[in-house]
């Protein structure tokens, strides 16, 4: 029955904008397209865990092991710092890669001149 | 000009211990330098630190964050492994601790800075 509804609504709305307002066909096409997609994203946003719930599934073992653990096994007192070049060292070094890949990109284009 | 680096330098060796850290840190060290280039001129920016050493320290950044990490796979451990690296772990809060952190930290605040000095007179000095 609801679907019915939304697409005898969206027949009409079709109708009144094409030939009431006068949109032109590529536009009105472009406005469902986007209509779409934010209906997509609506729908994934409200599917989204509470923020700060405690029942989110961040809240693993993991996080609990860094903030438990972290100090002595990386001796670190900054749990931020113990996370991204202790634990998660293979990914900062990748971010130091992008930052080198960067600068090459910058110098291959500009020493030229 | 010389405060700012010296904040740079302590947020950088500060990393284990208080918010910060070598991304930031190496920022605000890049920072102080465009400063100087931004404030007189793009000679007196450009002495500060020549064109060839930035380029040398922002590689020798990055392979001395990969050698750091090849010290763990030396040691019998895994890539980037810190105290089963054998690196000494320190008291915790103590500045000389934490093991390969500090190490790291270094040497991607080394990097993030002549990157940004690098980039930074790249781009201006495009302009000619």
């Amino acid at each position: 029955m609801l679907y019915i509804l939304l697409a005898v609504f969206v027949v009409i709305l079709t109708f009144v904008l094409r030939f009431i307002i006068g949109v032109e066909p590529r536009t009105l096409v472009t406005l469902y397209l986007l209509a779409g997609i934010i209906f997509l994203f609506s729908f994934t946003v409200a599917e989204m865990p509470t923020f700060g719930s405690p029942e989110n599934p961040t809240f693993n073992e993991v996080p609990q092991r860094y903030l438990e653990q972290g100090v002595e096994e990386t001796g670190a007192v900054n749990i931020v710092s113990s996370v991204i070049i202790d634990y998660r060292a293979f990914d900062t070094l990748g971010e130091a890669t992008v930052l080198f890949v960067a600068i090459a990109a910058v110098a291959a284009t500009l020493r030229s001149h | 000009m010389p405060f700012i680096q010296v904040y740079g330098i302590y947020v950088i060796l500060h990393g284990h211990l208080s918010p910060g850290g070598s991304f930031s840190g190496g920022a605000i060290f890049g920072a102080s330098l465009v400063l100087v280039a931004l404030s007189f001129n793009l000679e007196a920016g450009s002495r500060q630190i020549p064109h060839h050493t930035a380029s040398v320290l922002e590689s020798g950044g990055a392979l001395g964050y990969v050698l750091t990490g090849l010290v763990g796979v030396f040691a019998g451990s895994y890539f980037l492994a810190n105290q089963l690296a054998g690196f000494p772990m320190g008291q915790p809060g103590q500045l000389f601790s934490a093991g390969a952190i500090l190490v790291i930290t270094v040497f991607v605040g080394i990097k993030v800075a002549s990157t940004i000095v690098t980039m930074f007179f790249y781009i201006i000095e495009g302009e000619k």
